[in-house]
Order: structure tokens, then C-alpha cells, then sequence
């Protein structure tokens, strides 16, 4: 079995159906229940102090309790308008929210459909052609994802600055390099994923639909892909949502207010310099969350197994 | 409509293993080709050259009067049956009949027809809706079917279409497919390891062994007159009777001698086969089909007839007729050719075959008429029908024919 197929299995909660009487049933399976229910808390309780902060109007995490003593919208209307009343901090002049959220969205939507796009190209090549170099290359994208893209940040720096000053679209300080790194740090191991994936797709499939008169553009559009649709779904939401987290890059290639994603720009709330804005800053990862949700809820359908089922025989 | 010509085919794959030699072959307009022969001889790779699914290393092959070999799938006007139907899943069945017309661009309307023609062909129009693994073998058997012939090619190309299906749908199918091959008269290559399956539905079958053919004939010519003892214990179930007999000349006609027993060979026989009598005194293969052994006890005016003396083994009564399993002293044929023809006998079967060549006893099949009695530990006389025995070279496992 491929890595990805694993994934995918990992992703899809398998139904346990069992016909027992009920209470024979919770008798032999309370363990289950109780391990679910650790987990749960596990992993409620960053999202319930979360929650507390951004409704509550004490503005520090210390001294306030989980259940905020008054609700209020304050900290969302910080994010957007501005701070209402400054209390000796330094203040938001300008409230930034809505363009790093619009950016944020840009770079890591642009980022996981470009990487899905490519990873299952470079992955389509891999599986399908016999070619010089294939070996080589799938090497190459292993050894080249051995190394965290971090170790490569003052060589992106590096080069982002002087790509900008021939090409301006993919200089410092603009969306588009900062998509272009992402891409170039995620293919190698998204292409292996890809890759497993697509070779568990008979290649009889292929064969069959160029005997037919496809050409391979068509063969990848109207047979490969449709048929890798559950690891393509969970390529797109894992990258989505780790172009959303990134921190370090982003705030090295971006340089002003107006570029900021999310995690550069919510950092400012709770950087020493400004103090700690703790409420605003919960209220704001609160936002940020909704759309990754979102799209979980809208790529769950895709991610199911036995797709190629009925495929061949045997 | 076309035909299909391979002129010394060759192909040698990456790895440096040549899975077929100097393959020439002409399948005529309209002809049904079976190519059959052992696993692995290059059958698969024959037809996927063919298709244009594998690159052909040397020689030529051309479809119509167009040489196809650098022309890729989609050029080359063919349609394909794959071992495992490769049906699309995630489209229904009728989208799946549709998909090469539609990548064609065929106007819609004539698409439907199509498929509505193609689905009723094969009966599959309550199907149309479903999707391929809501479908049992034998209807996605018929799906890939549909597949291949709604686009009307110029070639049908099916590698092994009914190895997945049971005994019953494949005779069933065998019979559906002939059908259907000769209702549109599309020239079709047909790839099985069957012999039955080869012999019932081609007009012409081509034996191949080790990538290399062994003979192209029609089934009877394949049957009655092999080239070589590969395709004599290949085509026939149950194989031909080989044994090694040694021929003598006699009263001015030959004789073969097997062991303590011997057959006169007719003089018409021996005429077809001039080459025979330079044989005289020297050992050859001797075939004997099972139908030309007859238990002596049920034939009424067989009284001198060639005979052949055996205990009975074991018998297995088919209703219709009585395969006798006879044990006689002789040795039996076990060069390297007859072993591979012989595909049907197990392991075990062959080692026990090799066995018996030692203690010079041999096995024969006879094809008994029902009514016969013989059981178990029987002595057995057995007419032999001396008219249509075959004889090979030792040496090069060839039919010994003329000069
Ligand atoms: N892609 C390949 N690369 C290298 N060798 C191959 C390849 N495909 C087949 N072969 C070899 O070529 C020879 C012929 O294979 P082929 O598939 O044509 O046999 P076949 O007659 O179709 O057998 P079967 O009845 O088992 O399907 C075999 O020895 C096989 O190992
Ligand atoms: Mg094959």
C-alpha cells in the first residue's frame, strides 16, 4: 500500500457496524468512548481559552478566567476599526485585519491549488513516463525535502531581493514570491505522495483511454485526476492550512502592513513592542480558523476510499 | 475494414529481454486472427505493438496500407479489450461506451445512437445508469466490449477478454463475441492462452512459443497436420499421444516399432510423407490423437486392424464418450518441446511423465465410444486408426513430411 492511500484511509473514520444490543455493546466498548472523550478535551482546551480571550474584555491572559465575567465584541472590532480605548499602550492607528485576512486567504488559497496542480503533474510524469533522470529526479525531491525550508530562509531572502530587482512581481514585500516559496517548499514531498497515489491506478486505465483516442493532456484530466480526487483533496487542505500557520518566511519576504498575512500581522498584537493584545489577537486566529473549516467540510466528500473500484478485475 | 501485416517483428524491452523474434504475420480483411500459445510467449506484447501501447524494436507493422509504427494509439483507428477491462470507474456505463466518440468530438446525437445500438448489441441498456462496480464480470467484460466496438475501427484487439470469467459465461461469451465479430466483419486479433478457446473461435490461429511463431493455420490444418511437436501436444485437449517408435521397413512398406508392439503405416500415409522411409531404422516421435484409439471389443469388423495392447490406469466417463487412460511399454516423447506444449499436465504430472520415460512405459489417452467396458486393470486392445498418425524428427522436434 501507497503512503497516500494511507492517508487518505487515516482521513476517512472507518464505520464500526455491529449489531449488538446497545448495552452489551457500551459494556465492552467504555474504553473507546473514554479515549475518544481524552482526546476531545485534549484537543477542546487551546480552543476554549481561545475562545474565552476573544470574547473577553480583560485584554491579558493572566488574570482572566476561562469564562469570560463580561462578553463582549470589543477585540473584533479592534481588529477591524481600530482600538477603542487605549489604556497607556502604544495603539493601532490603523486597523490592518481585513487585508492580511484577504492576503492570507490569496497566498494559501493560490499556494494549495497550485501545489495540488503541479505536485500531480510532476507526480502524473513520475508514475507514467519511462524517462532519463526519473530516478535521479524523485531523489533529488527527497533529499531536497530532507532539509527544513528553514534553513533556507536567508538564501530566499537572498534571492527574492535580487529576483525583485529584474522581475517586481516576485520581489520583496509582494504576495506572489512569497506563493512562489511556498510551492518550491512543498513539491517534493507532496510529488512522493502524488506519485504512490497515482500508481495504485491501474495503468491499463491510461492505455485504455489513448487506445481510445486521448491524448495524455486528456488521459490526466479525464481519467487520472477524477480518480485522484481524495489525495488531491487532502494535499490541498494540508497545504492550505500550512501556508495559513507560516510565520518565519512570510515575515521575512513581507515587509509592510498592507502585505502582511495573518501570522506576520496578528504576531504585532503580542510582540513585546506593542505589549500583549491577547484579546484581539484571539479574536482575530478565531476569523482565521473559519475558512480552513470550511474547506475541510467542503473536501471531506472527496476523501473516500475505493474510487477505482470496478476498475479491473482481479 | 483493413488488414494487419507484421513484418519481422521484433521486440526487445528496456530490461534487454526479447520477447518476440522476427514475428510475420498476415491477418486478412475481416478476419478473425486467435493468437495463442503458453504464458509468457509474447502474445500480450504482439498485440500491444500492435495497439501501439509498446514501441516495436525492428521490422514493420502495418495496418491498411498505412505503416503504423510511429503513429500513436489514437492514430492508428483500433480498439482495445484489456485482460482486466480497464473500465473508467468513475464514469457510468453508458459514458464509459461513449468515451472514445466523445473524445472524437462526434455530434451528441450520433453518439446516443451509438451507444443505444452498442448497449442493445450486447444487452446492456438496463445498465446504461450504473457505474462499473455495481456490475457483475460478465457484464463489465461486455462494457469493455462496448467500448471497443461503438467507435467501429478498423482493428478489434483483445488480450485474454474472457480468462476472468467462469467456465459457463466464457463459453457463453466465446460464442457472443464470434457473434458479434462476424456481424461487423471487423478484423479482430485475439489473444488467449486457450487452446479451446483459440481452436473454436478463430479463422485462422497462430501458435507462438518463446516470442517466436510456430505456425499460422486455419483450426483443422493446426490440428491434423502440426508442424512441429510444440504445436502437436499444444493444440488438443486431451494433447496427442507421443511416443517414440522406431521405423522399419517391411514387406516394401514401413512399420513402427514401439517396443514389443508395432503399427503398419499405410502406404497413402507414407507417400504424403516421403521423408519417412529415409527414417528406416532410426527412432522418430510417433503421434497418435486420443479419437484415433478405439477400445477393439466394441468394433465389430476391426478384426485386422492395426492394434495397440495397454492396461487400463484409470477412466474418466464424460457421458458422451470414455477417456481411457492405457498404460503400454514404449518410451514416451519428453524433449523440451513437449513438455512446454504440454500445458495442461501439472507438475506432478510431468515429473511422473519423466519418470515413466525411464522404465520405458508410456501413457496413452484413448478416446473410447461410451458404450465401452474397460475399467481399471483391464488388458485393453486398442484399434488404431493408422491413416492420420503423425510423425516428428527426434532431433528437431519437426514434422517429417518431404524430403
Ligand atoms: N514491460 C516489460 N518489461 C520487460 N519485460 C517484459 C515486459 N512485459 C513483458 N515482458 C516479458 O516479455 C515476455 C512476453 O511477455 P507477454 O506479456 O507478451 O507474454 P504473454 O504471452 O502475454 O503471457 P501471458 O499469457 O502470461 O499473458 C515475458 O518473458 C515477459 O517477462
Ligand atoms: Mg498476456
Amino acid at each position: 500500500m501507497s503512503t497516500s492511500e494511507r492517508v487518505a484511509e487515516v482521513t476517512v473514520p472507518a464505520v464500526a457496524e455491529r449489531r449488538q444490543p446497545k448495552r452489551r455493546r457500551f459494556a465492552q466498548n467504555w474504553w473507546r468512548h473514554a479515549v475518544a472523550l481524552i482526546a476531545l478535551v485534549f484537543a477542546l482546551f487551546p480552543v476554549a481559552y481561545v475562545l474565552s480571550a476573544a470574547f473577553n474584555g480583560d485584554n491579558s491572559l493572566s488574570g482572566s478566567s476561562l469564562i469570560p465575567r463580561h462578553v463582549t465584541f470589543d477585540n473584533f472590532r479592534t481588529l477591524f476599526v481600530g482600538q477603542k480605548n487605549t489604556t497607556g499602550h502604544a495603539t493601532f492607528q490603523n486597523a490592518h485585519y481585513a487585508s492580511w485576512f484577504a492576503n492570507s486567504m490569496i497566498v494559501a488559497g493560490a499556494t494549495a491549488l497550485l501545489t495540488v496542480l503541479l505536485g500531480a503533474l510532476a507526480a502524473y510524469a513520475f508514475s507514467r513516463f519511462r524517462f532519463r533522470g526519473r530516478r535521479l529526479g524523485m531523489l533529488t525531491l527527497l533529499l531536497i525535502h530532507m532539509f527544513p525550508q528553514l534553513l533556507a530562509v536567508l538564501a530566499i531572502y537572498l534571492i527574492v531581493l535580487n529576483v525583485g530587482d529584474i522581475f517586481h512581481f516576485i520581489g520583496l514585500n509582494t504576495l506572489s514570491a512569497l506563493v512562489l516559496v511556498y510551492l518550491g517548499g512543498a513539491m517534493g514531498v507532496n510529488t512522493w505522495l502524488m506519485k504512490g497515489f497515482f500508481d495504485t491506478i491501474p495503468s491499463e486505465l491510461d492505455e485504455s483511454a489513448r487506445v481510445d483516442g486521448a491524448t495524455p493532456a486528456q488521459v490526466f484530466w479525464g481519467v487520472v485526476l477524477p480518480l485522484a480526487a481524495p489525495v488531491l483533496a487532502v494535499i490541498a487542505l494540508i497545504s492550505f492550512v500550512a501556508t495559513l500557520n507560516e510565520f518565519v518566511i512570510a515575515s521575512v519576504v513581507l515587509e509592510t502592513q498592507h502585505k502582511f498575512t495573518l501570522p506576520v500581522g496578528l504576531w504585532q498584537y503580542i510582540d513585546q513592542k506593542y505589549s500583549e493584545h491577547w484579546g484581539p489577537f484571539a479574536a482575530g486566529v478565531l476569523i482565521a480558523a473559519v475558512p480552513a473549516a470550511l474547506l475541510f467540510a467542503f473536501l471531506q466528500r472527496y476523501i473516500v476510499q475505493g474510487l477505482t473500484q470496478g476498475a479491473v478485475k482481479g | 475494414m483493413a488488414d494487419v501485416q507484421f513484418r519481422d517483428v521484433d521486440k526487445v524491452y528496456d530490461n534487454g529481454v526479447q520477447a518476440v523474434f522476427s514475428l510475420s504475420l498476415q491477418i486478412q480483411d475481416g478476419e478473425f486472427l486467435v493468437l495463442v500459445g503458453p504464458s509468457g510467449c509474447g502474445k500480450t506484447t504482439a498485440l500491444r505493438m500492435v495497439a501501439g501501447l509498446e514501441e516495436i524494436t525492428d521490422g514493420t507493422i502495418s495496418i491498411g496500407d498505412r505503416v503504423v509504427n510511429d503513429l500513436t494509439p489514437k492514430d492508428r483507428d483500433i480498439a482495445m479489450v484489456f485482460q482486466n477491462y480497464a473500465l473508467y470507474p468513475h464514469l457510468s456505463v453508458g459514458d464509459n461506451i461513449a468515451f472514445g466518440l466523445r473524445l472524437r468530438k462526434t455530434p451528441k446525437k450520433t453518439v446516443d445512437e451509438r451507444v443505444q445500438w452498442a448497449a442493445r448489441l450486447l444487452g446492456l441498456t438496463p445498465y446504461l445508469d450504473r457505474r462499473p462496480k455495481e456490475l457483475s464480470g460478465g457484464q463489465r467484460q461486455r462494457v469493455a466490449m462496448g467500448r471497443a466496438i461503438v467507435r467501429q475501427p478498423q482493428v478489434f484487439l483483445m488480450d485474454e477478454p474472457l480468462s476472468n470469467l467462469d467456465a459457463k459465461l466464457r463459453v457463453q461469451m466465446r460464442a457472443e463475441i464470434g457473434r458479434i465479430q462476424r456481424e461487423l466483419k471487423t478484423t479482430t486479433i485475439y489473444v488467449t492462452h486457450d487452446q479451446t478457446e483459440a481452436m473454436t473461435m478463430g479463422d485462422h490461429v497462430a501458435v507462438m512459443r518463446k516470442g517466436e511463431l510456430q505456425q499460422m493455420d486455419t483450426p483443422q490444418k493446426l490440428y491434423s497436420d502440426p508442424k512441429n511437436l510444440f504445436v502437436a501436444s499444444f493444440i488438443g485437449s486431451p494433447s496427442m499421444n507421443l511416443v517414440e517408435a522406431e521405423i522399419e521397413r517391411r514387406n516394401g512398406g514401413l512399420v513402427a516399432k514401439l517396443a514389443d508392439q508395432e503399427l503398419a503405416i499405410p502406404a497413402e500415409v507414407a507417400s504424403l510423407r516421403p521423408a519417412l522411409a529415409g527414417y528406416a531404422g532410426r527412432k522418430v516421435a510417433l503421434g497418435i490423437r486420443p479419437e484415433q484409439l478405439e477400445d477393439a471389443s466394441i468394433v465389430r469388423d476391426g478384426a485386422d486392424g492395426n492394434r495397440l495392447r495397454g492396461r487400463v490406469l484409470l477412466t474418466e466417463a464424460l457421458g458422451s464418450e470414455l477417456l481411457a487412460h492405457v498404460e503400454l511399454s514404449g518410451r514416451p516423447v519428453v524433449t523440451d518441446d513437449v513438455l512446454e506444449g504440454a500445458v495442461e499436465l501439472e507438475d506432478a504430472m510431468l515429473d511422473d511423465l519423466a519418470q515413466k520415460a525411464e522404465e520405458e512405459r508410456t501413457t496413452f489417452v484413448g478416446r473410447f465410444d461410451a458404450e465401452s467396458e474397460v475399467r481399471p486393470d483391464h488388458i485393453v486392445d486398442m484399434l488404431v486408426d493408422t491413416g492420420k498418425l503423425q510423425f516428428f524428427d527426434l532431433e528437431t522436434g519437426t514434422s517429417i513430411r518431404a524430403g
